[in-house]
């Protein structure tokens, strides 16, 4: 009996192990994407454009790095994004693998007309990461993808590592799609497109140098619920991010208090921002307080810095600056997107549930005619290596 | 029983009786037998030495390195003496000097009545012999063992006793430094083929009467000595017992090494690992006594066995008791990880590069991508061809002549992996695996080494199949065989399961001396404190410097 | 004898944390969000609360008869034939449930990982090592989870520790928003999963200190429930209710975002590692729950030939009873917890308590 079984149990074993395994995948049987652009086509398909890496391109150290193209670029329309993957795998010899997708980019037009049906593949499917950082072109997700990286291998590396710079507003899938969950908080994402990016200098061969043209995070894309409502340039961007209360850094510059026409700037380390919603049973508005800290790091006048007076007239004028950017951005949502992007209904929310449950549903006009009132408060902390001025007295 | 040759039949030399029905053994008549059918265990001595002399002479036919000596006690002819000893095997000095001197040119003649001074010759015999150690038998078959065993015997007409003298001298090979089990500090001394030496080394570091050596004979042809060594007190007297038992039962031809043993007497033979441990270090041995475990010593081989063991002893060295604390504790860290390399690397090789590549950074696994652009072979095969030739080019390392060996492992490591690499069959990525996977291999205990590395392979397939769940399926079905294994009824995994946490200050890490109060909880039971407590350095209390 | 083995205090309370934690870890802040939202962290706790009542019912029981697992004592309270049904059910209770955990433990694996794996391979091996387990006795597979349970907890451990900077306790707000009920419906799920604390009644029998019995089940209870809170608090913070009752295995979800310093990231393979061993664990246990089951039922001297068989029949039925992993998770959300609760958890071993103080059978409660 026991023989008979030995025999069984072997014979099943076997036959799974010989049969092939089925979730194999070699390395050189993988196609790795590394950026996924989607865009909407006139006739209302979905457009899907790869970014594949080039493995032999990447061999490691040692030998000069060839100036091989790195990518390639692919396309390809269908009624879905899985409709139109099939139809890339007609062309692609290799599996098509998510897992190491770095970035997400929706074309302008996708985004205009309702992301949800360009967006569900990546959060249902089990390869594409939440980590992925997701952006929105301006204009075509393709072009952006085609794009070349000077300083980095591939241009979807070269967003990654823009988006995790982290110099405007960079949302990683995950984040959007709770953005796009919650009621009270509508999506936003970094905007990327094309702009010429300084210059390679041309080798002895070559007679000019080339200019260059790649892609950068120029500002902030603003969706009202599904749909893309319109655009936050780079210093809008800064007065939404002081709003939400991340990543409070950046570069301010600020007239000199004692002589106006010229300026300093100065580099915001950190900060906070307090946001506290109010009702009295008619009407809302919030109070929201933004503290901040920064160093002085450039200097254009000849203030004399350890002085109180002067330190605290660079502080107001700070605090002023700060409190301008911030009503920049809470102006253009309020007025030209009526969307509440700074997620002031989840704070909303938090705080008055009951009647949350009754004004959720319209809460974008509400927030479109709430009042806002700021109180900033700037700290001048260091000044970089310098005490005093450079120059000397006059 | 051995068997026996037709005395004074005619026939080719050496030529021995077919079996069938013919096979010596006890109580088979056959004509002409001196020994008037029972077999030589049973035959006791006769008077006439002519007789006892003609025993001898027929157990010892044909082989030429048994003397007989006949001689006379102080050159009397009345009283016949017969020495009968092993060429190469007794000491040749003793033998001149202590036994045929004394009894030839340094005997007294004492005048006396013929028949009192026959009478009364092994008396007097015995009083003059200045041997350390004789002992008088009357049996043959003893007799027949002493020589066999290097010691003389002397023959007394007249007499049926014989009187048996320790000789034994041979010559063996010096204690030196082991080959196998290096350390940089701590003794370097390791056993050697003689199972009296070895005892002595023992001895030596034990200097207590409660180390107790019990000797036994296993093997029915080889007879060969086998002691069971244990510190009375300490040990479990139940473990002595099975011990004893186990090795009783053993019935088999030859014993040539004590892995022969080890085999007869373990819980679970087909199981990869090992539940005896063997050594041949003598600080290993006494050390493991003290901790109240038995040890099993054979004549002929250098190596000891010692039982119980745990699992936990393959990361633990003997020099991380001489190295002080912290650094040993670091150093057994590095045993465990490359124990869970070298059962693991290859497998997780092969489980994340097939399966799962999610699991490695975007940099890394377009750069192994572009190694494996150039490879034909997917990665289970590379990873088991390079494992094999690695297994190749170790056992052809233990094999070969020394002078061979340094260009053999230069062939092998440089030709074999540059050369692979650079013709596009190998990715330099599994060279590397393997090649630190196979180092890895060397610095934990040796016998576990072997269990680990044979392990490897199934492992490997069971990556190659079934990623990384293979890998951990693979780990599970290890973990549980090593939850059901017991050493000599011990169970295998203590102290980490089932769980002793006074005990686990010698597992991973190494706690100072002074923490060690205890012997194991399960083997020291008997006496379980092997320490003083507070015995932690420290500078003297009011400060005032000495 | 029918199992020799004995096992610690210690060991115990690790094989009843293992009963449930590892697996459960995995998905049940998608579980008890779908109901209680951002509150499900409310309904855990008071899934553990009534977890203890469980356990103290359980335990109480069983030691009125020493020396009896809850198959045998059934009999002697409610006579033979009555007694033998009760116990039929149990024994029937423990192999549906591990068909439902063999099942579930095959969809993990093969969704998140190796989708185009025949589910019946993965199933095969975990069954076969946990049978090689399961015959070896008790103490084989408590041994290999006291070695274990250690490693998943410190790794569930150290992800808490890496995944905070993700997290944002502000989701957890508003508490109560939709008012009690839904937190009681969300504890249903979980208390299910923790009233399988009722198995100390076969356990019992074999600790080497009965008397432990009551510490031991709170013991495992309370740290079951605190790793499961946590877990809990940790998932809705990272991605707040609605994205966390979507997913299938937030767990899973919560380790992906793991990304330390741009280097250490992408280490969902420890989920799997904590999944497999757990769940191993959690198979072996209700694996010899039921031959044991079966066999003193039977009245046989020894489970070890019952192992093989349940394994095959366990395995067949992991496979036929759900067609599809939506078909599992529905069954197993809508009427697993209901279903165990009553009838096995509480509602029997009640009954059984009831009768046998009013026939006063058995000892005093110890």
């Amino acid at each position: 009996m026991k023989k008979v079984l030995a025999f069984l149990a072997l014979l099943v074993i076997g036959a799974g192990i010989m049969s092939g395994c089925w979730s194999r995948k070699e390395l050189n049987e993988l196609a790795i994407v590394l950026g996924v652009g989607v865009d909407r086509t006139p006739d209302d398909q979905v457009q899907l454009t790869l970014q594949l890496a080039r493995p032999s391109a990447f061999v490691g150290g040692g030998e000069a790095r060839g100036r091989e193209p790195a990518t390639w670029v692919v396309s390809e329309t269908g009624k879905t994004v899985l409709d139109a993957q099939r139809k890339l795998a007609l062309r692609i010899s290799r599996n098509i693998y998510w897992s190491h997708c770095v970035i997400a980019v929706v074309g302008e037009d996708a985004a205009r007309s309702g992301i949800r049906r360009y967006i569900s593949f990546f959060a249902q499917a089990p390869q594409p990461r939440e980590t992925m950082w997701f952006l929105v072109a301006r204009g075509k997700a393709g072009d952006i993808l085609e794009s070349r990286s000077i300083l980095e291998k591939t241009s979807a590396q070269d967003i990654g590592f823009l988006a995790r710079a982290r110099t405007g507003y960079s949302v990683n899938f995950k984040d959007f799609l709770v953005m796009l969950a919650t009621k009270g908080s509508n999506p936003i994402a970094a905007r990327v497109e094309i702009i010429g990016r300084g210059v390679v200098p041309g080798a002895p061969a070559m007679e000019k140098s080339v200019e260059e043209e790649g892609p950068a995070l120029t500002g902030t894309a603003v969706f009202r619920g599904e749909t893309l409502a319109g655009w936050l340039d780079e210093s809008e961007t800064r007065g939404l991010l002081w709003l939400r209360g991340e990543v409070l850094k950046g570069i301010i510059s600020i007239p000199s208090p004692a002589e106006p026409g010229k300026e300093m700037s100065i580099d915001i380390i950190r900060g906070r921002t307090i946001v506290k919603p109010r009702y009295d049973g008619e009407s809302v508005w919030f109070d929201v307080e933004i503290i901040v800290e920064g160093d002085l790091l450039e200097q254009q006048s000849k203030d004399e810095l350890p002085e109180r007076e002067a330190l605290e007239a660079i502080e107001r004028a700070m605090a002023g600056e700060v409190e301008k950017k911030a009503r920049l951005a809470l102006e253009k949502a309020q007025a030209e997107f009526g969307a509440d992007l700074f997620d002031f209904g989840v704070a909303f929310h938090r705080k008055y549930p009951k009647k949350w449950k009754e004004i959720k549903d319209r809460w974008n006009e509400l927030f479109a005619g709430a009042e806002v009132r700021f109180s900033v408060e700037a700290h001048l902390r260091r000044s970089g290596l310098i005490a005093k001025r450079l120059t000397p007295r006059e | 029983m051995v068997r026996f040759i037709k005395p004074f039949k005619a026939g080719l030399p050496g030529r021995r009786k077919p079996a069938a029905g013919q096979g010596g053994g006890p109580g088979e008549h056959r004509e002409g037998d001196v020994f008037a059918g029972r077999g030589i265990q049973d035959r006791e001595l006769s008077p006439d030495l002519e007789i006892n002399l003609l025993m001898m002479k027929t157990v010892f036919s044909e082989c030429s390195d048994a003397i007989f000596r006949e001689f006379y006690f102080a050159g009397d002819e009345r009283i016949k003496l017969a020495i009968v000893y092993m060429d190469g095997m007794a000491d040749k000095i003793q033998i001149t000097a202590q036994i045929m001197r004394s009894l030839m040119l340094d005997a007294p003649l004492v005048e006396q009545d013929e028949e009192l001074t026959r009478a009364r010759a092994l008396t007097t015999i015995k009083k003059l012999l200045p041997i350390q150690h004789i002992e008088e038998t009357n049996n043959l078959g003893k007799a027949v063992d002493a020589v066999l065993s290097g010691d003389t015997v002397l023959f007394v007409d007249g007499h049926a006793s014989a009187i048996i003298n320790a000789s034994r001298g041979w010559e063996g090979r010096n204690v030196e430094e082991s080959q196998t089990e290096l350390a940089v500090r701590g003794p370097r001394e390791a056993f050697v083929e003689t199972i009296r030496v070895n005892l002595s080394l023992l001895r030596r570091k034990i200097k207590s009467p409660d180390l107790k050596i019990e000797m036994m004979k296993l093997g029915r042809v080889t007879k060969t000595d086998v002691a069971v060594v244990y510190i009375k007190g300490i040990v479990n007297d139940k473990l002595v017992a099975e011990v004893k038992e186990r090795l009783g039962r053993i019935e088999i031809d030859a014993v040539l090494e004590t892995g022969y043993i080890e085999e007869l007497i373990e819980d679970s033979p087909w199981s990869p690992f090992s539940t005896v441990y063997h050594t041949e270090r003598p600080d290993k041995v006494a050390a493991q006594l003290l901790e109240g475990r038995a040890a099993i010593l054979m004549d002929g081989t250098p190596y000891a066995l010692t039982v119980p063991v745990f699992f936990v002893e393959a990361i633990q060295n003997p020099e991380d008791y001489y190295e002080r604390s912290v650094y040993s504790s670091a150093v057994r860290l590095v045993r465990l990880i490359s124990l869970v390399i070298s059962l693991l690397g290859p497998s997780l090789y092969i489980a994340i590069v097939t399966y799962h590549q999610e699991m490695l950074p975007t940099a890394l696994l377009l750069s192994l991508a572009a190694q494996r652009e150039a490879v034909p072979f997917p990665a289970l095969v590379e990873a088991v061809v390079m494992e094999f030739a690695f297994e190749i080019l170790r056992e052809a390392g233990i094999r070969l002549p020394r002078q061979v060996g340094q260009a053999v492992s230069i062939v092998g490591a440089l030709i074999i992996g540059e050369a692979a690499v650079r013709a596009g069959i190998i990715a330099a990525s599994t060279v590397i695996v393997v090649a630190l996977t196979g180092i890895a291999s060397f610095t934990f205990y040796y016998s576990a080494s072997v269990s680990i590395r044979f392990l490897r392979f199934p492992m490997m397939v069971l990556a190659g199949t079934l990623g990384l769940y293979g890998v951990i399926c693979g780990v599970l079905t290890i973990l549980t065989h090593l939850a059901t294994l017991r050493s000599f009824g011990y169970p295998y995994l203590f102290p980490v399961a089932p769980f002793s946490a006074g005990d686990m200050k010698d597992v991973v890490v190494r706690a100072p001396w002074w923490v060690m109060l205890r012997r194991p909880r399960l083997i020291g039971k008997t006496d379980p404190r092997r320490e003083a407590a507070g015995l932690e350095p420290s500078p003297p209390p009011d400060g005032r410097k000495r | 004898m029918l199992e020799g083995g004995r096992i610690g205090a210690r060991q115990a309370v690790f094989l009843m944390v293992s009963m449930v934690l590892p697996t459960a870890f995995l998905f049940v802040a998608s579980v008890t969000s779908h109901l209680a939202r951002q509150d499900g962290w409310i309904s855990i706790l008071l899934a553990t609360l009534a977890a203890l009542l469980i356990a103290r019912l359980a335990v109480s029981l069983s030691l009125r008869f020493p020396g009896k697992t809850l198959f045998q004592f059934t009999e002697e309270i409610l006579g033979r034939w009555p007694g033998k049904a009760v116990t039929l059910l149990y024994i029937w209770w423990y192999i549906h449930m591990n068909a439902e955990i063999v099942r579930q433990f095959g969809s993990f694996v093969v969704s998140a990982f190796m989708p185009e794996t025949p589910i019946i391979f993965i199933e095969l091996l975990i069954t076969a090592i946990a049978a090689y387990a399961v015959r070896n006795g008790l103490e084989v597979f408590t041994r290999v989870n006291e070695i274990v349970l250690p490693l998943i907890l410190g790794s569930v451990v150290i992800i808490i520790f890496l995944v905070t900077p993700e997290m944002n306790m502000k989701n957890l707000l508003p508490v109560f928003e939709y008012g009690a009920v839904p937190v009681i419906k969300g504890a249903v799920m979980p208390a299910a999963w923790m009233g399988e604390i009722v198995t100390m009644a076969v356990l019992i029998p074999y600790l080497s200190r009965a008397e432990e019995a009551h510490r031991i089940a709170a013991a495992a209870t309370l740290i079951t429930g605190f790793f499961l809170a946590v877990t809990q608090v940790i998932d809705i913070a990272i991605f707040g209710p609605e994205i966390t009752a979507g997913w299938l295995f937030p767990a899973l979800n919560e380790i992906r975002m793991i990304h330390l310093a741009n280097y250490l990231e992408r280490l969902e393979a420890i989920q799997m590692g904590i999944w497999v061993a757990g769940g191993l664990v959690k198979i072996c246990v209700f694996y010899w729950a039921a031959a044991l089951g079966s066999a003193q039922w039977l009245e046989l001297k020894d489970y070890k030939p019952l192992v093989l068989p349940l394994g095959a029949i366990l395995l067949a039925m992991s496979i036929t009873l759900h067609d599809s992993i939506l078909d599992l998770f529905d069954f197993l959300g809508r009427y697993w917890g209901p279903y165990a609760l009553t009838i096995f958890i509480a509602g029997i071993p009640l009954l059984l308590l009831a009768v046998a103080a009013a026939r006063g059978r058995g000892g005093s409660p110890g």
